[in-house]
């Protein structure tokens, strides 16, 4: 039996240069039918890829109704050769489908392997595994390697620039996968099986469609859908595979989440490479816009990059080229020029720019009659699980977090919160920690339902899809501050992934920050974490960790950030400090540790050039945790309120010290002494300059502490001096000023 | 028998350089005695045409070569740059050597480089004697590359002032040097290029202009990668520097070599060894060259002044002076990396308390 009617097209997954053969291939041999490695049963979606509202990237989502986590991806982008497969025969009306195992087989082969492959990554390659040998992923790519490329479709290039007829670099492909696979093994069962159907497949083929056929499948696969094996055993192979149904449909996709199965980087596929290759594929000119690329990303981030100087990129790249003996500059030519000519020798500066060139930016459209969504699905899975109904309605929920059921209910609203879909407004946020109730408010918005489509593309369950936004967001977060505030979001809301990512995050940006005010100001809500962190059932240990790590850097960097600051600089940083003190005080660190920080107050406190504020805050807060003796204090106070030091530095430090602690004066008759003396040693402008900050200080006593405190300074039996009064009469006293203003205003004899 | 302490590397190669011209028959650059693949296996070591082992010259990134090949066969001049002790002079010499066969052709910039070093000077004596004319005229070594068409070396290219740099703007863009006083210029022949050599840590340094800097190909040469190799490195200059000043060395001088180093490397790589925790990095280079400087001093201390004995307190001295090059940043920096890292590490103790003593 012959196979001269088959083409077989051994292509690499996402290969421009492969998809630029393979269309040229087609029209060449005009086949009547086209056969695509991908599950059987999506074969009705196909056409759909061809609509002019479909945008790549976008991916096959196919899952089990019961069980969206177990999705399969089957990513498709501009460039991958079976999308333009699709688009040919679409166009020429050949017959088109799938020939690989009906998705189900795919699921519960997971699940027997699904033990240790919980936690991978969802993304899983259109047809192969995460954790098959290299050379089997990506043939092509092991190849180029072995010929000393570093990103195959370079290789895939310049092989085809020495073979300029598509038609024999498939045969040599396929040889050089007859090589590869020459002596192997028996294979896993799961791959035999899906070479076996699509042989069927093939064969099936043949007997229903007239013309030339032709097979689009990993380079892999050719040599043994070429051979012959009798139909009998094949059919045997496949007995027993799930048959169950799945559902199917397309999501939109992004650029990085296609790199996300491989990693991106040199040797893998890149996706913003590979579709500047695709777009660029028959161009002359090619290297120059990919340097063009690199100096337009080099500029918006600040680099001053001339077009001489891409001149000279180039140039390098192509000497680079004819010293490495390739036909063309590649990927690591136009690489290392760039770094050597634009990037002034520093490749530091291109791993910079290295993630938004290789990744892209692009996401994905699909149609809006796309069928199903898988992410309302699963939120109507965790609705009926949950018992909660969306109403449009405003209803108030008060949950218990102790109990199961009450904790499933926060974090799906917590969840859905991260994807912006605010169904649950959390009405008592901030005050709600170290209780075990939360006070939601529910109301359903019909626009949540868009908003959960457009999460398609960072999962396809609502706790993936909240796990991968939130990750983003993490990488996007600048500030230490942001930082802390998402880890706890993503540990309120039990996203493990994202709160694993966000602790390494800021673990790396704890280390590189100095900026005091940025580690003070996380502090806070780690050690609402830490702290009541058991009411989630986190595990803290790293945190804490962290949290210490946190103190001895801030208690480092705090003698210096409080020098010579500003009015408003200063009272930032008194804020955040006295909230990262109180967080240090709850979350109770080791002695050496509050040690360390208490140490940090004191430099602040003794430092020459500590702005008066900020060491009359420290000093407040050393009196407090008792490193401060009552005597110590009021001598301290003394002496730095005393007539000798400039009246404004003086304010400064009294305001520090006292702008949170006024009560502390009515008990304390040291301290009230040293302030009393102050007082009185002032003049009277600067008494009147200084009246605002006083009013200030004490304006956050209530009426009875203020009257305690006049009575502790003037004995039990207050009177205030004659004409002092605390409260004069009012309206009196605005009868006369009216009867005095009323004359001058209407311009009677104010002066006589 | 040749008196000199050390050859021009020309010479001393001149078997490898003869074998590798034998046996290479690939297309060369104008002007060039061996082609560009002939001059990377003549860099990176490997076997001539004809059999011969060509040693390694430089060990490293071969792609970091074929980017400073590349550069010199383009006509475009190249900036080999990074902090002291990473071979960049060694790579330029060797360079020139295979490319030209001659290597001698340097100009060492230093702040009182001026011009007339650069471009060339006159004989005052013909000048007053026979007014400016070509006996007169003193021809620097840019010069005299320009006129035979040879590689011309620029060692520390970012210590002489910017000013002078920028004469060589035109040089490099224009490939001529204009001689106002006979009103004519010399035009460089074939072959001519620069190889300039800079440091990119160094306080006191004149920044390239962006002018300047834009007419070069720049390859950074990177601290080693390895540990073991940098210890193997340390240990063998700490060695000869000991023996050249009479040092006794100490038993334990490769362990504490190995905390030296790693204290240095993972403050410089602003990670811990392990990659676990990140750190801050001081604003001074910490080359490995200053690594050797630290042991030396060490040395020199346990022998003059702590009976022989060479511990963490005779090293700490050093090791603040190499660390804290700025006095308010780079403390902050090594006090955490105190705090956060070496007091977790029992072995390291000595250190901890010596450092924290002396800083």
């Amino acid at each position: 039996m012959g196979h001269n009617d088959v083409a077989y097209f051994g292509i690499r997954h996402h290969g421009p240069g492969s998809a630029d053969s393979l269309v040229q291939a087609l029209q060449d041999l005009q086949p009547g039918a086209v056969l695509i490695e991908g599950p059987i049963d999506a074969s009705a979606l196909l056409p759909l890829l061809a609509r002019p509202e479909m945008q790549p990237p976008v991916a096959l989502l196919c899952y089990r109704e019961e069980d969206p986590a177990s999705t399969s991806f089957w990513p498709f982008a501009e460039f991958s050769p079976e999308y333009q497969a699709v688009l040919w025969a679409v166009d020429n009306k050949a017959a088109l489908r799938f020939i690989d195992l009906p998705s189900p087989a795919r699921f519960s082969e997971a699940a027997v392997e699904g033990a240790e492959k919980v936690d991978a990554d969802e993304a899983k390659e259109s047809s192969e595994r995460d954790d098959v040998a290299p050379h089997r992923r990506d043939p092509i790519g092991t190849l180029a390697r072995a010929a000393g490329y570093e990103d195959g479709e370079s290789w895939w290039s310049d092989i085809i620039e020495q073979n300029p007829e598509p038609g024999p670099i498939f045969a040599a492909i396929s040889d050089a996968m007859m090589t590869l696979r020459d002596g192997e093994g028996s294979i896993a069962e799961f791959e035999a099986q899906r070479e076996a159907h699509m042989r069927l497949e093939i064969a099936a083929a043949r007997k229903e469609f007239d013309g030339p056929i032709a097979v689009v499948c990993g380079a892999w696969h050719v040599p043994a859908l070429q051979a012959t094996h009798p139909q009998k055993n094949d059919q045997a192979l496949l007995k027993g595979i799930a048959r169950r149904k799945s559902t199917m449909t397309w999501a939109p996709w992004t650029g990085p989440r296609l790199a996300l199965g491989y990693g991106y980087g040199a040797g893998v596929v890149a996706p913003g490479w590979c579709k500047h290759l695709w777009r660029t594929r028959g161009r002359r000119d090619a290297a120059t816009l990919w340097l063009a690329m690199i100096a337009a990303v080099l500029r918006v981030k600040g680099h001053l990059v001339s077009t001489a100087s891409l001149i000279e990129a180039e140039r390098l790249a192509r000497t680079l080229a004819a010293i490495r003996e390739r036909p063309k500059p590649g990927f690591e030519e136009l690489r290392d020029a760039a770094i050597a000519a634009l990037f002034n020798g520093e490749a530091l500066l291109w791993a910079l720019v290295e993630a938004e060139l290789l990744l892209g930016a692009d996401v994905g459209e699909i149609p809006p009659d796309t069928p199903l969504a898988p992410l309302i699905e699963d939120l109507q899975r965790n609705q009926k699980a949950a018992r909660l109904k969306p109403e449009a309605l405003e209803r108030e929920l008060s949950v218990d977090l102790r109990s199961d059921s009450g904790l499933f209910r926060s974090t799906l609203l917590h969840r859905l919160n991260v994807l912006g879909v605010h169904w649950g407004k959390l009405t008592d946020a901030g005050r709600s920690r170290g209780t075990f109730r939360e006070r939601w408010t529910l109301a359903w918005e019909p626009e949540y339902a868009v908003r959960l489509v457009e999460n398609l593309i960072y999962g396809p369950t609502i706790e993936k899809a909240a796990n991968g936004r939130l990750i983003q967001m993490i990488e996007a977060a600048a500030t230490l501050d942001t930082l802390a505030v998402l880890v706890q979001g993503a540990i309120t809301a039990g996203l493990s992934e994202a709160s694993t990512a966000g602790l390494g995050a800021l673990e790396a940006r704890a280390a590189r920050s100095s900026e005091c005010l940025e580690i003070l100001a996380s502090m806070p809500p780690l050690a609402d974490i830490i702290r009541y962190g058991e009411a989630r059932k986190t595990e803290t240990n790293r945190l804490s960790g962290l949290m210490e790590r946190l103190i001895v850097e801030g208690a480092i960097a705090l003698p210096y950030a409080a020098r010579d600051l500003d009015e408003q600089a200063a009272a930032t940083l008194a804020s955040a400090m006295r909230k990262a003190d109180e967080a240090i005080r709850l979350v109770e660190p080791g002695e050496d540790v509050l040690n360390g920080w208490r140490n940090g107050l004191a430099a602040v406190l003794e430092g020459s050039r500590a702005t008066a504020l900020l060491a009359g805050c420290a000093a407040h807060l050393l009196y407090e945790a008792g490193r401060l003796s009552a005597e110590a204090a009021a001598r301290l106070l003394g002496r730095r309120l005393s007539p000798g030091t400039p009246v404004a530095e003086a304010a400064g430090f009294f305001e520090g010290f006292f702008s949170t602690a006024g009560q502390r004066l009515i008990y304390d008759e040291g301290l009230r002494g040293a302030v009393d003396s102050w007082l009185k040693s002032l003049d009277e402008d600067a008494f009147i300059a200084h009246l605002p900050l006083l009013r200030r200080v004490f304006s956050n006593l209530d009426s009875m502490e203020r009257r305690r405190l006049i009575e502790a300074v003037l004995g039990r039996a207050a009177r205030l001096p004659a004409g002092l009064t605390p409260t004069p009469d009012g309206g009196e006293a605005w009868r006369r000023h009216l009867e005095r203003l009323g004359p001058l205003l209407t311009g009677g004899n104010g002066n006589g | 028998m040749n008196a000199a302490i050390r050859l021009p590397v020309e010479q001393a190669y001149a078997s490898e350089l003869q074998a590798l011209a034998r046996g290479d028959d690939r297309q060369k650059p104008a002007g060039w005695s061996l082609s560009p693949q002939a001059v990377l296996t003549y860099l990176l070591g490997g076997k001539a045409g004809d059999g011969t082992p060509v040693t390694p010259k430089y060990v490293g990134r071969r792609r970091l070569m074929e980017t400073a090949v590349a550069t010199l066969a383009t006509d475009r001049a190249l900036l080999l740059l990074g902090v002291p002790g990473t071979a960049k002079s060694w790579v330029s010499e060797h360079l020139a050597a295979a490319i030209m066969g001659d290597s001698t052709l340097i100009v060492q910039c230093t702040a009182g480089t001026d011009e007339n070093q650069i471009r060339y000077g006159w004989n005052y004596a013909q000048l007053l004697a026979k007014g400016p004319s070509q006996e007169a005229l003193v021809p620097t070594p840019l010069y005299r590359a320009m006129q035979t068409g040879k590689l011309c070396r620029l060692e520390e290219l970012t210590r002489m002032g910017s000013d002078v740099q920028d004469t060589l703007i035109t040089v490099l863009s224009e490939k001529m040097m204009p001689i106002p006083e006979f009103n004519t210029s010399i035009y460089a022949q074939r072959g001519f290029n620069i190889i300039a050599t800079a440091n990119n840590r160094d306080k006191g340094v004149n920044e390239l202009s962006s002018a300047l800097k834009r007419r070069f190909n720049v390859v950074v040469l990177p601290l080693p990668e390895d540990m073991a190799e940098e210890v193997a490195i340390v240990s063998k200059r700490v060695d000869e520097m000991a023996g050249g000043l009479d040092l006794p060395v100490p038993k334990n001088v490769g362990e504490e070599i190995a905390r030296v180093l790693t204290i240095f490397r993972e403050l410089r790589a602003g990670a811990t060894a392990d990659g676990k925790v990140t750190l801050k990095t001081p604003s001074g280079s910490l080359s490995t060259a200053e690594a050797i400087a630290t042991m030396v001093g060490g040395l020199s201390q346990a022998a003059w002044f702590d009976s022989g004995k060479l511990g963490a307190e005779g090293l700490a001295a050093s090791l603040v002076g190499a660390i804290v090059k700025d006095p308010v940043q780079d403390k902050a920096v090594l006090e955490e990396y105190l705090e956060t890292v070496l007091k977790k590490r029992p072995d390291y103790a000595g250190y901890y308390a010596a450092l924290n003593a002396a800083i």
